[in-house]
């Protein structure tokens, strides 16, 4: 059965900077140190501790605010069942080796409660739950595919499966030094917020993603095709 | 939609290998707690664990390599387009360890992303698969995951590995966070204090009965209802009103096409803290209100094996359907007023009716099962 829906909003952060519909900036994933994380109107004040939390955190929260800014979602008073879902090959690694510094000296006794809790890759999405007022389902794609579209395709999946209307989907992945673990999908967050809609132009049949019928081949491309579009009026 | 059933391929946990061995061993009231060897616990809040023997020491390889290495050797014929989902909170994450100490580790070992691909080739399953990370809700919700895509037709057959091992990461984590139990797991009690953490590796097959049947396997039931939510108001603690588990039930229910009376056992995630516990049994009561059924926690024998419990849960409630029996809770000494009636430290008779399987994690991930057993 082919899924069909609509794409009401799109946010990326990579190391060529950040971007959303219709900003005329290519989006392009490469490895290398990504910038900091755009200063997004929609996490200010309401999310103080934004520049403590891990660099994983960090990074998809400003993706997803930009994709809910876009979509003009990220206001809200009352929680709204939204799908979250994210794919990610390198998840929280640095935020394990922080919190394993603090736990190798002195036999665990300084063992830092606050990093383990974001040794979790979908707390970020608990994160983005809490400040953004979703309450569907949600959960982490780890997966290595190089055209890191995993997380596209699971959103789509849980529109097909009716386990919500909507759905933000997408990728995350931090830097990580080559020398210290070798990570196939290059550094960077994107989020599309993924409507049902059976005149949409995005559609999964099978595993095989489509925009506007034809084949996605990366992330990247369906990024750059749907950010050509311009924003929703 | 296409029925879905589900069937017990391979488990491993310090009460047996096998589910009939579990089975057993949780109906003597059995638990598996001891103290652990593999790193020194003197500076964390208990000293317990229920941990694999065999991966104490696991030489020149690797905890996690052992712990796959104790599934059956033999591989199932299992169609070409099967679909794998690993479930996994942390994989390998003890090679970081060794890495930091400076000894040779297997790196490969660390990313969950990178685990399907060795749980595809030690099973023999074509497909590599996607490592599904919700928290201690991972097993239920890659299962509500592979239910969905078998019942759609997308392949005729899904493999669910629930696996996770007893790592100082995550000891010394639980334990930093007070949620380490200083005393012992008592899922449900009115004394209860904290979890116990716990390791296995459980398979469970997923398939319509004609493939099933092909493969050797049986049927422990049929899964008919599924549900994700989140509730998150903080990434640790649980949601005191427990909406998301709520809504995951309900959308179970509603998948299964079922009312809530026709739930005749609940096993729960019962890890035994605080607020976990409090938080499903006011899930539950506003879910079955005065008819909620009888309730089981595995926790007090297993421990909480994170990625892998969903997975044994679901099998156990497969198990407990088709028996019509739960097992007994074990630790539990003064059950909780609330749930007086509804949990024992004895097995309990299940009336007719299915099993409803749920499990809750950090960033207010939930997920339920409803299995219908076959009897």
């Amino acid at each position: 059965m082919t899924m069909r829906c609509t794409v009401q909003g799109l946010g990326w952060v990579t190391t060529a900077g950040h971007g959303r519909r219709g900003e005329g900036r290519a989006c392009v994933f490469t490895h290398g140190p990504l910038p900091k994380p755009p200063a997004c109107a929609s996490l200010a004040g309401g999310l103080r501790r934004f520049g403590r939390l891990d660099a994983y955190t960090r990074l998809g929260l400003a993706a997803i605010a930009l994709a809910l800014e876009d979509a003009d979602l990220a206001k809200w008073n009352q929680k709204r069942f939204l799908g979250l879902v994210t794919a990610t090959e390198t998840g929280c690694f640095k935020t394990d080796e922080k919190y394993c510094h603090t736990m190798l000296p002195d036999g665990g006794r300084f063992a830092s409660p606050n990093l383990f809790a974001y040794t979790l890759p979908n707390c970020m999405l608990g994160e983005a739950s809490i400040h953004f007022g979703l309450s569907g389902p949600q959960f982490v794609v780890e997966d290595a595919g190089s055209d890191m579209l995993a997380g596209v395709r699971a959103g789509l999946d849980m529109l097909r499966f009716g386990l919500c209307d909507t759905v933000v989907a997408g990728v995350c992945n931090t830097f990580i030094e080559s020398d210290t673990i070798a990570g196939r999908c290059p550094p960077g967050a994107a989020f599309f917020v993924l409507a049902k809609d059976s005149a949409g132009e995005l559609s999964l049949d099978g595993d095989t993603l489509r925009w506007r019928d034809k084949p996605v081949a990366s992330l990247a491309s369906l990024v750059n095709a749907v950010g050509d579009t311009g924003r929703a009026s | 939609m296409k029925q879905v059933h589900l069937a017990h391929w391979a488990c491993v946990t310090p009460l047996g290998a096998g589910l009939d061995a579990l089975w057993r061993a949780l109906l003597e009231g059995r638990d598996a707690f001891r103290p652990v060897r593999r790193f020194a616990t003197d500076a964390y809040v208990n000293n317990l664990a229920t941990c694999l023997p065999e991966l104490d020491n696991p030489g020149k390889t690797t905890r996690l390599q052992t712990l796959l290495d104790m599934l059956p050797a033999a591989s199932l014929p299992l169609p070409g387009d099967t679909l794998l989902f690993t479930a996994s909170t942390k994989a390998g994450i003890d090679q970081l360890e060794t890495r930091l100490r400076g000894g040779a580790a297997r790196m490969n070992e660390i990313l969950p992303a990178h685990l399907p691909e060795i749980v595809a080739r030690r099973l023999a399953i074509p497909r590599v698969g996607r490592n599904i990370s919700a928290a201690c809700a991972s097993g239920g919700v890659a299962l509500c995951l592979a239910a969905t895509r078998v019942a759609a037709g997308d392949a005729p057959c899904a493999v669910v590995c629930g696996l996770d091992l007893v790592t100082e990461f995550v000891f010394s984590g639980f334990s930093a966070l007070k949620a380490l139990s200083p005393t012992r797991c008592r899922p449900f009690d009115i004394h209860r204090d904290g979890l116990l953490l716990g390791e296995a590796a459980a398979v469970a097959v997923l398939a319509d009965a004609a493939h099933l049947d092909r493969m050797g396997l049986e049927s422990l039931g049929m899964v008919s209802g599924w549900g994700i939510s989140s509730d998150a108001s903080h990434i640790t603690a649980p949601s005191r009103e427990g909406e998301g588990l709520v809504r995951a039930v309900r959308q179970a229910l509603k998948v299964a096409g079922i009312a809530p009376e026709h739930i005749a056992g609940i096993i729960a995630h019962g890890t035994g803290t605080v607020y976990n516990d409090a938080m499903e049994i006011e899930a539950f009561s506003r879910v079955f209100g005065n008819s909620a059924p009888r309730m089981a926690g595995l926790k007090g024998a297993l421990g909480h094996s994170m990625g892998a419990c969903g997975v044994i849960e679901a099998l156990v409630a497969a198990r407990s359907g088709r028996h019509a029996l739960l097992p007994p809770t074990c630790g539990l000494q003064a059950p909780e007023p609330a749930v007086a009636n509804q949990v024992s430290s004895s097995p309990q008779p299940l009336g007719a009716g299915c099993v409803l399987s749920t499990n809750s994690g950090f960033g207010g991930i939930n997920a339920a099962l409803v299995v219908d057993a076959v009897k």
